[in-house]
């Protein structure tokens, strides 16, 4: 039962890590994902080469570039910051990408529409596009959002005291090392479920409503 | 310091490949004994009986509702504790191919599932049992259908095997960080592992995205 | 459910035995043909509160060729996936050649796979396997089912495949080949089988109307080699030449049915000539 109070102290910073990470993501994706569909290619390779760059290389690795890396030899950042900050990056890349089928998914015929109206194409994009493709991008979205709960994880890396982080403090200070990381992973599994079960809700909900 | 980054990447570079060829063995590893567990899970939880169904379902959803890094803790910190030592190469694989098979299991559920379920009910009507069924008309074509995104999960397991830096194998990050620790020099040779790793995941992507448009064209 | 030995044919050694079971009829055109491969009798389905099909009954004699007509949503797909328990029927028995399957008794899958192999059937989308060649599509249940050596299975299929006139396509895969070629496949994937009775689908309805004419002709000298068949079409022409007998479905039930052009030239039945004169005034 020390087991479980122990690591339950990281609860919150996993929780923060991961709440502020998905903001950055979903605030940064959303130019990314612009820049690119963008028929410019001024713009839509240098976003591709920056998708693919940041979800190429794995998350820890971008932590220690950012922590071990960016904070000892230019900008001193502490680590939940280096962790969230990084967390960040990573999800505007993947978030883009999700954005972005959620727009392809929409009819082409929608923008003709709207065009056809008489709408602009921020209108179009605003009052039209976007929010249909809101509905298609968001069962993607909070998938996401829970793999994210769960690859947080990695701050532990860089010293955040998220669950991990209190598991490995706990199996060492304890010497068992089965038991905290058994009720590391039961916490992951309680947090993660209540949401996953929330989106499946959310997505059957909108797609009812999309259909009809 | 353009000349001397290019000097320090070219004295770091054997000692990182070495790393990379670790982390890469360790990906197939993982792969080849993960994704075989994660066809029998699939076909398992797609079972019609309950009794069958159910466990293998807490199971899947155990599997993949725990970060790989905790399960790697748990194999090669707490299974000691249990009575069961391993090496970290050996824990790592463990490790990597229990969340390889929980999640490549879902994947290849969603395969079989888009299986159209007129070939289905036209083996039932020529009188072929469920498991002849399973095995030459919806497993073949399940795992076909599965193949990108397997693929692209098995990039993301190759990304996953710097989590093995945590019990130190000496996989591509572990190299990278002792590089660092002794030099200093952090964020030159972090940049170049990074590169590594994109060197891999980056043509792997690309290839992903050939396959499917491939195999779309073929089905 | 249960499948029993039909005691008409437990003398038998065959399905269709014409001592066993041969009786005086008083249809014309079934004294004309063989006693029945297919029996149906008080079959009712239902889903939910849908009543699909209500009390039908239904005889098919060996080497009769029944053709089905009706609106959408009549039942028509039900009663033949019922016919080879595709769907369980909620009551009434089921006959195909000598195995006999009675509603609301437990009925094991092997029974099951038994009583639909004694039935091909033939879909409207064809269902051919893709990833599998044109031959291994025909070969293979008769390696798992029937227990052929692919030798003999293969040697069996090309048969078959010469017969839709697709010999030719043995090696490709199905995707190569046009809808008209794909559905004469999936005929001889399931003749393979050889079936008792042969069950079709709307074969034609996915199909461009002149590749349907490839389909049809198929269909019509397979009906010609004396090959028990009850099929679901919208072809009238195919109806009225080629089939011995005409049955209008609507609602779950058999409406009329009769000797074809009395049927379709000279509907009775209120229902049926509203269809007919749908489908032969397009
Ligand atoms: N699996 C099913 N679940 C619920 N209703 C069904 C199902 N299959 C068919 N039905 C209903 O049964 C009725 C008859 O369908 P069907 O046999 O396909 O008619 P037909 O082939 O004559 O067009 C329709 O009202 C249809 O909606
Ligand atoms: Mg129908």
């Amino acid at each position: 039962m020390e087991h479980v109070s122990a690591v339950l102290l990281g609860v919150p910073y996993t929780l923060l890590v991961t709440v502020v990470a998905l903001a950055i993501g979903a605030v940064l994706g959303l130019p990314l994902a612009l820049a690119r569909r963008s028929p410019l290619a001024v713009l839509n390779v240098p976003a591709r080469v920056v998708i693919d760059v940041l979800r190429g290389i794995p998350p820890v690795v971008w932590l220690f570039i950012i922590f071990f890396g960016i904070g000892n030899q230019f900008v001193t950042l502490d680590p939940i910051q280096a962790g969230s900050l990084g967390l960040g990056l990573i999800s505007a890349a993947y978030l883009a990408e999700i954005y972005r089928s959620g727009l392809g998914a929409v009819h082409s015929g929608q923008w003709e529409a709207s065009s056809a109206l008489g709408l602009s194409r921020t209108d179009s994009m605003v009052r039209v596009v976007g929010p249909q493709a809101f509905r298609v991008a968001l069962p993607a979205a909070s998938t996401y959002a829970i793999g994210l709960l769960k690859d947080s994880s990695v701050v532990s890396a860089i010293g955040v005291a998220d669950i991990v982080f209190q598991a490995t403090g706990d199996s060492r200070a304890t010497g068992a090392a089965l038991a905290p990381f058994l009720v590391a992973a039961a916490i992951y599994i309680l947090l993660g479920t209540p949401l996953a079960i929330a989106s499946r809700r959310m997505d059957s909900r909108l797609r009812m409503r999309v259909a009809r | 310091m353009n000349a001397d980054l290019l000097s320090n990447w070219l004295e770091w570079l054997p000692d990182l490949g070495r790393g990379l060829q670790t982390s890469v063995l360790l990906a197939a590893v993982s792969l080849a004994i993960g994704i075989p567990i994660g066809l029998l899970l699939a076909v398992l939880v797609s079972s019609r009986r309950a009794a069958i169904r159910m466990p293998s379902i807490v199971l899947v959803e155990i599997g993949r509702g725990t970060p790989a890094l905790v399960v790697l803790q748990l194999v090669y910190f707490g299974l000691p504790n249990a009575g069961l030592t391993l090496g970290p190469f050996t824990a790592a694989s463990a490790a990597l191919a229990l969340t390889t098979a929980a999640y490549t299991s879902e994947i290849i559920r969603g395969g079989l599932e888009a299986v159209p379920k007129g070939e289905v009910e036209a083996s039932q009507a020529l009188g072929m049992s469920y498991r002849d069924t399973m095995r030459f008309v919806l497993i073949p074509q399940g795992m076909r259908i599965a193949i990108p995104a397997l693929v692209g999960f098995g990039i993301l397991m190759f990304q996953a095997t710097s989590l093995a830096f945590t019990i130190s194998l000496q996989e591509l990050l572990s190299r990278a960080y002792s590089i660092g620790s002794s030099t200093f020099l952090y964020f030159q040779v972090l940049l170049l592992a990074g590169v590594l790793y994109l060197a891999i995941t980056l043509p792997s992507g690309w290839l992903t995205g050939r396959l499917e448009r491939r195999l779309s064209r073929h089905l | 459910m249960e499948i029993v030995r039909d005691p008409q044919t437990r003398t038998g050694s065959d399905a269709v035995d014409v001592r066993a079971s041969a009786q005086p009829t008083d249809r014309l055109e079934v004294s004309r043909k063989g006693p029945p491969v297919v029996s149906l009798k008080g079959l009712s389905k239902h889903y939910g509160e849908n009543v699909v099909l209500d009390k039908v009954d239904l005889d098919v004699s060996a080497g009769e060729v029944v053709a089905m007509v009706g609106p959408s949503g009549a039942g028509k797909s039900t009663l033949l996936r019922c016919i080879n328990l595709l769907e369980v029927p909620d009551a009434g028995t089921v006959t195909v050649g000598d195995q006999c399957v009675d509603a609301g008794k437990e009925v094991s899958a092997k029974d099951a796979m038994r009583l639909r192999r004694t039935a091909g059937m033939v879909f409207q989308s064809f269902n051919l396997f893709p990833h599998l060649t044109v031959l291994r599509n025909v070969s293979l249940a008769q390696e798992r089912v029937l227990g052929r050596s692919r030798a003999e299975a293969d040697a069996r299929s090309m048969e078959l495949l010469e017969r839709v006139h697709l010999a030719h396509k043995a090696d490709t895969y199905p995707a190569r080949s046009s809808g008209g070629q794909q559905q004469r496949i999936a005929i001889a994937r399931a003749l393979a089988m050889d079936p008792q009775v042969m069950l079709f689908d709307e074969p034609t309805s996915a199909l461009d109307p002149e590749v349907g004419l490839e389909v049809l002709a198929v269909m019509r000298e397979l009906a010609e080699s004396g090959m028990t068949m009850i099929v679901v079409t919208h072809e009238i022409p195919f109806a009225r030449d080629v089939s011995d007998r005409v049955v209008v479905m609507a609602d779950g039930g058999i409406i009329e049915q009769g000797e074809p052009h009395q049927v379709i030239n000279n509907p009775q039945h209120e229902r049926s000539q509203r269809f007919l004169r749908a489908v032969t005034e397009r």
